[in-house]
């Protein structure tokens, strides 16, 4: 399958962004039921779901080229972004072999990767880049392995060793980040990582969650959902950057709204990896406006009833207090109050040019 | 807002000498008598040393002896002038040391977790350095903007000394940083700042 990359976007200043309807269907829309509360919600991570962007170990979309320009643009403002403790340099390669042989199997039309014992040729055509190499001397490639593969991924990456019985980020590439430093996290232990969530600690969440990881299997990836709002297309929300981003959130308006707000949805990913027993947590993140959402019908009434509804520790750890009521009202039009069923699937195959309002 | 529950925040237990150790070094940001600080010192066969910030220039680092009641090592003493001139000491010990010390950190947190962080480069085990907290609950500040650790932190808000951003100090804390987060209060409406609140005394 080839992929129409859409090369000249852009997730900050003039924010020229937008999904094609196709990407709006295959958004992995995250509300299965119209209320939403914290869960483990973990399964495994095989090829298929709700929309095509389960199809893949590593998704790769339209937003392709533009999501590692933006990569390489965040990491010449700050470098920290990616860290990488110095015990985790098998976890490295392993990771750079995991994201070479999926991408290739997956998108054989856009990466090669040629391998003849350890002498390793990669091509990714998107990109432009031809690198051959010695896998496992890092002293071959321009980069260490770690960021020379996930600056060609969308999407954030960390790595846990596993020792003590607890899982440590011991190292991580985070540019599209929903408001985490991973140059405040390095080096935590799981607890510690997640020490800022409201709620899920006290309903054992994060115990239930470590048990469960400790014990991946590699050959065994799983998969999750999460979510946040972000206003504007904007991947690089970081706290380092929030002076910068944190004014967008005064700046919508009823008339805006639709079109700014966006709901930012992660597919995060858990990989066991083989030689160095560390966990690859994947965190693709997706955008899509809520005018845009609104068009897949369900979604559009499903958000309404969820966003109406959210517990207010989680509205406000997820920062939407200044704008929940506005999209609210935004969306109401759209929701006729009926029974909807379970599941994200989209349940149409086009769109309509624009949500119509329906009777209640 | 201050988030009050986030679980980053470490738990301190009384400190105990661990009987593994083939040498103690315990190490306190001001003058404690050593029986406050530390359970199990009076059989303890092996060599112990206890450093004390005396927070004076009077004092100049001399080991002096003392003789221990019973079976029990003696106790070797030295008072520093400041928090850094024992760290300074400490960075020169840790590189001598060999396998079996064991180290004891009581005092503020920024001081405690200085000591954690220069056990861990230089080798030691999370197992081999214990922490204990006492004194006052300010705190070091580490502005996730600029980078700057800010000190001596005791209000719900705090100016970060390197970008000047008011900085809400979150409850999120970094053992590699030995600091808690702060995060500009007001980015999303500048100046639009909370009331300042007394609350780590």
């Amino acid at each position: 399958m080839t992929i129409q990359f859409k090369p000249d976007e852009t997730f900050r200043d003039d924010f020229r962004y937008s999904n094609s309807d196709a990407a709006v269907l295959r958004f992995p829309f995250p509300f299965p039921e119209d209320a939403y509360m914290y869960s483990v919600n973990i399964e495994p991570h095989v090829p298929g779901g709700a929309t095509p962007a389960f199809d893949n170990p590593f998704d790769v979309d339209e937003h392709y080229v533009a999501e590692c320009r933006e990569r390489a643009q965040v990491l010449e403002q700050d470098p920290s972004r990616c860290k990488v403790l110095p015990h985790m340099m098998a976890a490295q390669w392993d990771t750079l072999e995991l994201l070479m042989e999926s991408l290739a199997t997956s998108y054989p039309a856009h990466f090669t990767l040629t391998r003849e014992g350890t002498s390793w040729t990669w091509e990714n055509r998107p990109l432009g880049i031809r690198d051959s190499f010695t896998f496992g001397d890092a002293s071959t490639l321009p980069l260490p392995p770690f960021e020379y593969i996930t600056r060609q991924a969308q999407g954030d990456f960390t790595l846990q060793d596993q020792r003590d019985d607890n899982l440590f980020i011991d190292a991580g590439m985070v540019t599209t980040q929903a408001d985490w430093s991973l140059d405040f996290d390095v080096g935590m232990s799981f607890h510690q990582w997640h020490g800022p969530v409201p709620l899920a600690h006290q309903k054992g969440v994060f115990d239930r969650a470590l048990k469960f990881l400790l014990r991946l299997q590699y050959g065994a990836p799983v998969r999750r959902l999460n979510w946040t709002m972000t206003v504007n297309p904007r991947l690089d929300t970081s706290p380092e950057n929030y002076p910068q981003w944190g004014p967008d959130r005064t700046t919508l308006t009823a008339e805006n709204i639709g079109q700014k707000l966006h709901l930012r949805v992660e597919l995060q990913s858990l990989f066991r990896l083989p030689r160095s027993n560390a966990i690859l947590f994947g965190i693709r993140c997706y955008l899509c406006s809520i005018e845009d959402l609104a068009r897949v019908e369900l979604w559009g009434k499903r958000l309404h009833r969820v966003l109406r509804d959210l517990h207010p520790e989680i509205a406000d750890y997820k920062g939407t207090t200044r704008f929940r009521e506005m999209a609210v009202a935004y969306l109401a039009p759209f929701d006729d109050g009926a029974e909807l069923p379970a599941g994200t699937a989209p349940r149409q195959s086009t769109l309509p040019p624009a949500a119509l309002p329906v009777e209640r | 807002m201050l988030i009050s529950d986030i679980k980053s925040r470490p738990v301190y237990e009384r400190l105990s000498l661990d009987g593994a150790g083939r040498r103690h070094l315990v190490l306190s940001d001001a003058p404690r008598p050593l029986g406050e600080v530390i359970d199990g010192t009076d059989g303890a066969g092996a060599p112990l040393g206890y450093w004390i910030v005396a927070a004076t220039s009077a004092v100049d680092a001399q080991p002096q002896a003392e003789a221990a009641p019973g079976n029990a090592a003696p106790v070797e003493r030295r008072a520093f002038r400041a928090a850094s001139h024992l760290l300074d000491r400490l960075s020169h010990r840790l590189a001598q040391e060999t396998v079996g010390l064991r180290l004891y950190a009581i005092g503020e947190e920024g001081f405690i977790w200085d000591v954690a962080r220069m056990a861990r480069e230089a080798g030691l085990e999370p197992s081999e350095c214990f922490t204990a907290h006492a004194g006052s609950l300010r705190r070091k500040v580490f502005c996730v903007h600029c980078k700057t650790v800010t000190s001596g932190v005791t209000t719900s808000l705090a100016v970060c000394e390197g970008c000047g951003a008011h900085l809400v100090v979150r409850d999120h804390f970094s053992r590699t940083h030995a600091a808690f987060m702060g995060v500009q209060a007001d980015a999303e409406a500048p100046g639009e700042l909370p009331a300042v609140e007394e609350v780590f005394p």
